[in-house]
C-alpha cells in the first residue's frame, strides 16, 4: 500500500480511537499495536515493551518530574498569594492593578514550574477569589488566570520544551532561553489587554480601595526573595557550569521542597504526601504518554509513513509562509483536543524535516509550537487550564471562563504573528548567551 | 482531557475485590513516588560529587534513568485509580447514558487487551534478559533484569486496576468514564 | 523480499554509505531482494539495535559492536585502548583468528558479520592538550566506552558519563573539560567550537572502535543462493570502500579543527606506551576478570602483528 495513503488511514484511526474516550497513552498503544500486527506481522508486537522501555531510557526525561515537583511544592503553600500581593502593593495605582499583579505572579511562578496547570492552580487559588471580591467580572478574573497559567510551558523551565528537545535533538538549554522574551512579550500583551478592558469598563472601583505606604511595600519584599533566589540559582546552575539542564531540575526540586518545608512550614507528612502525590500523578501521566508516543512513532517509521510524508512535502512547491500557516492550523486543531506533550511527540518527527527544509529555525519553531499548545490549553472543546479553573472556582460557569479567555487567545495569535515578523524575538537571547549556531 | 480533573477518583464501594485492588494500586503509587524522590536525591549527590569534590560519577546517571522508568511503570495503576491518565471525553459526554456505558465497556476492554499484550511480551523480554545474563554496557554493568522487572510488574498491576475499573462499571459501583451525573 | 537495515547516522556519514553500497549492489543484482535503510535512529535507538537483530526482528544494522558489550562481554575487546595501532593493523585484525573467535560469539546470538570495519578517534581538551596520561589528572572527562572510562579513571581523571550529544553543552558550561570520542562525532557535534586543543588519531592512536555491518544469520540462511551471493558481493565492495574512507575521516576531522582555529596536538610513541601501561593495569585487567575466556581472546588480539 502507498505509505501516504496508509498514513491517512492511520490518522483517521488515531482520531477515532482517541475520541472514544480511552486514555491518550493507551489509545496510542492500541493504534500502534493494531497497525503493526496488520502490516508488520504478529512478531512486531514482541517489540512493543522493548521500544516503550527504550523511549523512557533517557536522562533528560528526569527533568520532567523534577520541574513538576518544583511547581507542586510551591503551589501547595501560600507562595502564590505572596507573589501577587507583593506585586499588587507596588502596582496599586494602576487601573486593573490586581489583574496585572496576578498576571505578573503567573509569569514569576511560571519561572519556577514546568507545567501550566500547576501555574494556574498556584496563582488562581488566592487570586481569583480576591479579584472577584474587588468587583472584577468573573470572566476577567478566571480568563486572566487561565491564560496567565499557560505561561508555565513558555517561560522556562518547561516540560514541553524538554519533550521537544528530546524529540528533535535540539539543545534544551537553548530552547529554555528562546522562551524567555516571547514569554515576557505575552505577559505584556495580556497586561495591555487587561488595562484596556478595565479602563474601558470605566469602573473606578477597580482601582485599589486603599493605597499602600512605602513601609508596607517594602515589608512584603522579603517574602518574594526566596523565589527570586530559586529562579536565579537554577539559572546559574544551568548556564554557569555546575550542571546540565536535566540535572539542574533536581536541584530546583530539592530547593523548592526545602523552601516549602522550612519557610511555609509544610512539614506534616500528609501535606508532603499531597505534593508528592500530585507530582507523581502528573509525571507518570506525561511520561507514559511519551513512552506510548514513542511506540506510535516507531510504528509510523516502520511503515515508512514518516519518511514518505517528509519526501512528499519536499516535492511540494508552496510558499514557505503558506506552509507555516498550514502547520499552525494543524497544531491549533491538534492542540484543541490533545495534551501538548502528545501533540509534540506525534507531530515533531513529521513536522521538523518540513520546517527545516523550508528554511525555518527549529528553536524558533519550538516557540511557535508552544504558543499554539498554550492556546489549546484554554480553548474549547477541551482545555486543561479551563478545568483547573473550574476546579478552583466551581461557581463560575465553564462558558464564562471560556469567554473570558478568548481575548487572551487573540493576544497569543498576535504574539505568533509578531514572532513570524521578528524571529529574533525567540532566537536572539539563546544566541547571545550560548553563542551563535552555524 | 476533561477526565483529568473533572472526574473523581475511582469508586470501590464495599466490594472486597475492588478495595483490595485499590489498596495495591495505592501502594504502587507510594513506591513510585519514593523512586522519584530517590532520583532527586541521587542527582543532587552526583552534582555534589562532581562539582564540589571533582570526583567520578559513573553509576548515578544510569541509576536515575532506571528509577524514573520504574517510577513511571509502577505508577501506572495508581494514576489509573486517580483517573490521572488524560483522555478526550468529548464524545462520551455527548452520549446518552446507555451508549456511554457501552462505550466505556468497549474502551476498557480494548485497554485491557493492549495492556495484557504489553504484560506478556514485557515478561518475555524480562525473562530473556534474565536468562541470558544481560548487563548494561557501562562500568556499573547493572544486571538488566532488575530494571526490566518494572515492565511485567507495572503492567500486571495496571492490568489489575483496569479489570477492577471494568468490574466497577459492570456492577454499577462506578460511573462510565468516571463521569458523574450533572 | 525486503530486508530492513537500521543505523544511527545521517545519510552523509561513511557508515550510511557502506550500507547504501550493499543495498545498491543487491538492487543491481536483480535477485528479488530489496534492502530498506532506516537511518538517523528512525527505527531503533543506537543501543537498542543489537537485541532485535539477534532475535530476528531486525535484519541488518551498522553499529559499534561494543554497544552490545552488556550482552556479550567479549565485545568490549572491540573498543579496548591501545589494542589497535592504525587502520592497516585494524584491517589485519578483522581477518585474524581473534575476529573468528568473536564471530563465533556472534553466531551464538544468531548474528553474522557482512562488512568489517574500524573507525578511529581522539581526545579534545577545553583548556589544554591531552596527549599523555598526566594531562587528564583531575579533569572532568567524558569517555566513549567502558574500557576507556576505566583507563582514564586509572590515569586520575574524573569520569562524567553522558551521551555524546550532551558533550557540546557540557563543554560550553564547563561541566566537562575533556572528551574522547570518534573523529566523526568530534566533527558532527561541532565540538571544535568549544575546545582549545584536539589530539586526533595519527600514526599511533589509542581509540579504535569496531563498527561492522551485521546481519541476522537465520534471515541470511533463509535467502536463496543468488540473494546470498549478491549480498556478499556488495559487502566485499563496501568493505574496501570502508577501509579507504576510514583513513580519510581522521584527516577530515583535523582539517575541520584547524579551520576552527583549534590547536592540533600529537600523541608520541612514548605517550602511547604510557597509556597502554595504564590500560593493562585497569581495563585489560578488568576485562580478563569479567570474561571467562577473556585472557585467551586478549592474547589472540595481541598476537596480530
Ligand atoms: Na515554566
Ligand atoms: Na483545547
Amino acid at each position: 500500500m502507498d505509505p501516504l495513503f496508509l498514513g491517512a488511514i492511520v490518522a483517521v484511526a488515531t482520531i477515532l480511537v482517541l475520541f472514544s474516550g480511552v486514555s491518550v497513552a493507551l489509545g496510542l498503544l492500541i493504534v500502534s499495536g493494531g497497525f503493526l500486527v496488520i502490516f508488520d506481522g504478529m512478531r512486531s508486537l514482541e517489540l512493543m515493551p522493548e521500544i516503550l522501555f527504550g523511549k523512557l531510557d533517557n536522562f533528560a526525561l528526569l527533568s520532567i518530574p523534577m520541574f513538576i515537583i518544583m511547581g507542586a511544592s510551591i503551589s501547595s503553600t501560600r507562595a502564590g498569594a505572596d507573589l501577587y500581593e507583593a506585586l499588587e502593593r507596588w502596582l496599586t495605582r494602576v487601573p486593573g492593578g490586581l489583574v496585572i499583579s496576578n498576571l505578573g505572579a503567573c509569569a514569576l511562578f511560571a519561572a519556577m514550574s514546568g507545567s501550566s496547570p500547576a501555574t494556574c492552580a498556584a496563582i488562581g487559588k488566592m487570586g481569583i477569589p480576591e479579584m472577584r471580591k474587588r468587583g472584577y467580572p468573573d470572566g476577567v478574573a478566571a480568563g486572566s488566570i487561565a491564560a496567565g497559567g499557560t505561561l508555565g510551558i513558555l517561560i522556562p523551565p518547561s516540560v514541553t520544551m524538554i519533550v521537544y528537545g528530546i524529540a528533535t535533538e535540539t539543545s534544551i538549554g537553548r530552547l529554555f532561553l528562546a522562551g524567555v522574551i516571547p514569554g515576557l512579550l505575552l505577559v505584556g500583551l495580556f497586561m495591555a489587554w487587561s488595562l484596556y478592558s478595565t479602563w474601558k469598563s470605566g469602573d473606578t472601583n477597580l482601582l485599589s480601595a486603599r493605597s499602600y505606604t512605602w513601609k508596607e511595600r517594602f515589608e512584603v519584599l522579603p517574602r518574594v526573595v526566596p523565589f527570586l533566589a530559586i529562579i536565579l540559582g537554577v539559572l546559574y546552575a544551568m548556564y554557569g557550569g555546575i550542571a546540565t539542564p536535566s540535572e539542574t531540575a533536581a536541584v530546583g526540586a530539592l530547593l523548592c521542597l526545602l523552601i516549602a518545608i522550612v519557610i511555609y512550614k509544610l512539614w506534616h507528612p500528609r501535606d508532603l504526601w499531597v505534593v508528592l502525590r500530585d507530582s507523581t500523578k502528573e509525571s507518570v501521566m506525561i511520561l507514559f504518554i511519551i513512552a506510548a508516543a514513542g511506540v506510535f512513532s516507531y510504528m509510523l517509521s516502520s511503515l515508512y509513513i514518516t519518511q514518505s510524508i517528509a519526501e512528499w512535502i519536499g516535492t511540494l512547491d508552496v510558499n514557505r509562509w503558506v506552509l507555516m500557516g498550514a502547520v499552525n492550523v494543524f497544531l491549533l486543531i491538534a492542540g484543541f483536543f490533545l495534551p501538548p506533550v502528545a501533540v509534540i511527540l506525534m507531530a515533531a518527527p513529521i513536522l521538523l524535516p518540513i520546517i527545516i527544509t523550508a528554511g525555518f529555525d527549529p528553536i524558533w519553531f519550538a516557540v511557535i509550537l508552544t504558543i499554539n499548545m498554550e492556546i489549546g490549553l484554554i480553548s474549547p472543546p477541551v482545555g486543561l487550564n479551563l478545568y483547573v479553573i473550574s476546579g478552583i472556582a466551581p461557581d463560575i460557569q465553564l462558558k464564562t471562563i471560556l469567554l473570558g479567555s478568548l481575548p487572551f487567545v487573540a493576544c497569543m495569535v498576535v504574539a505568533i504573528v509578531l514572532l513570524c515578523l521578528f524571529p529574533g524575538l525567540a532566537t536572539w537571547l539563546p544566541d547571545a548567551v550560548m553563542g551563535a549556531r552555524q | 482531557m476533561a477526565g483529568h480533573s473533572s472526574a473523581a477518583v475511582a469508586h470501590a464501594g464495599n466490594n472486597p475485590f475492588l478495595r483490595a485492588v485499590a489498596a495495591i494500586s495505592t501502594l504502587a503509587g507510594w513506591v513510585s513516588a519514593a523512586m522519584i524522590v530517590t532520583a532527586v536525591a541521587i542527582t543532587c549527590q552526583m552534582i555534589f560529587i562532581r562539582f564540589v569534590l571533582n570526583g567520578s560519577t559513573v553509576w548515578q546517571t544510569e541509576a536515575v534513568i532506571y528509577l524514573v522508568i520504574s517510577a513511571t511503570l509502577v505508577g501506572l495503576p495508581y494514576v489509573q485509580r486517580l483517573r490521572g491518565h488524560v483522555n478526550v471525553d468529548l464524545i462520551p459526554l455527548m452520549l446518552p447514558k446507555p451508549a456511554r456505558k457501552a462505550l466505556a465497556i468497549l474502551t476498557l476492554s480494548a485497554s485491557i487487551v493492549i495492556v495484557a499484550i504489553m504484560l506478556w511480551y514485557g515478561y518475555e523480554y524480562w525473562h530473556f534478559a534474565w536468562a541470558r545474563g544481560w548487563r548494561s554496557d557501562t562500568i556499573w554493568g547493572v544486571r538488566l533484569w532488575i530494571p526490566y522487572l518494572a515492565l511485567p510488574f507495572g503492567f500486571a498491576l495496571f492490568l489489575l486496576q483496569l479489570v477492577a475499573d471494568l468490574v466497577a462499571v459492570l456492577l454499577k459501583i462506578d460511573q462510565p468514564f468516571g463521569l458523574e451525573d450533572r | 523480499t525486503e530486508l530492513r537495515l537500521s543505523h544511527q547516522w545521517s545519510n552523509k556519514d561513511i557508515r550510511h554509505q557502506v550500507a547504501q553500497i550493499v543495498a545498491d549492489e543487491v538492487a543491481a543484482a536483480d535477485v528479488d531482494l530489496d534492502i530498506k535503510i532506516f537511518g538517523s535512529k528512525s527505527l531503533f535507538k543506537p543501543r537498542e539495535q543489537y537485541k532485535p537483530l539477534s532475535r530476528g526482528q531486525l535484519d541488518m544494522t551498522v553499529l559499534p559492536l561494543s554497544y552490545a558489550g552488556g550482552q556479550q562481554p567479549a565485545y568490549n575487546l572491540t573498543l579496548m585502548p591501545g589494542l589497535v595501532k592504525n587502520h592497516d593493523h585494524a584491517a589485519r585484525l578483522s581477518s585474524s583468528p581473534f575476529m573468528e573467535a568473536l564471530e563465533a560469539k556472534m553466531a551464538d546470538d544468531d548474528v553474522m558479520v557482512l562488512v568489517h570495519g574500524y573507525l578511529a578517534g581522539g581526545f579534545a581538551g577545553k583548556d589544554k592538550c591531552i596527549t599523555s596520561p598526566d594531562d587528564v589528572k583531575g579533569l572532568q572527562t567524558r569517555a566513549a566506552g567502558k574500557s576507556f572510562e576505566q583507563m582514564l579513571a586509572g590515569a586520575g581523571a574524573s569520569i562524567a558519563s553522558m551521551a555524546s550529544s550532551e558533550i557540546y553543552n557540557a563543554m560550553q558550561t564547563g561541566v566537562l573539560s575533556a572528551a574522547n570520542t570518534s573523529s566523526s562525532s568530534f566533527v558532527s557535534y561541532r565540538i571544535y567550537e568549544q575546545v582549545s586543543c584536539y589530539t586526533p588519531a595519527g600514526d599511533v592512536a589509542l581509540w579504535f572502535m569496531y563498527q561492522p555491518l551485521l546481519m541476522n544469520k537465520s534471515t541470511f540462511d533463509g535467502l536463496t543462493e543468488a540473494q546470498q551471493a549478491a549480498i556478499l558481493a556488495g559487502a566485499a565492495k563496501a568493505e574496501a570502500f570502508y577501509l579507504e574512507e576510514a583513513k580519510k575521516q581522521d584527516a577530515a576531522s583535523v582539517t575541520a579543527y584547524e579551520e576552527a582555529g583549534v590547536e592540533i596536538a600529537e600523541m608520541t610513541a612514548e605517550d602511547f606506551a604510557a597509556w597502554r601501561a595504564i590500560a593493562q593495569e585497569t581495563s585489560y585487567k578488568k576485562f580478563v576478570e569479567e570474561v571467562p575466556d577473556g585472557q585467551a581472546l586478549l592474547d589472540l588480539a595481541l598476537a596480530v602483528e
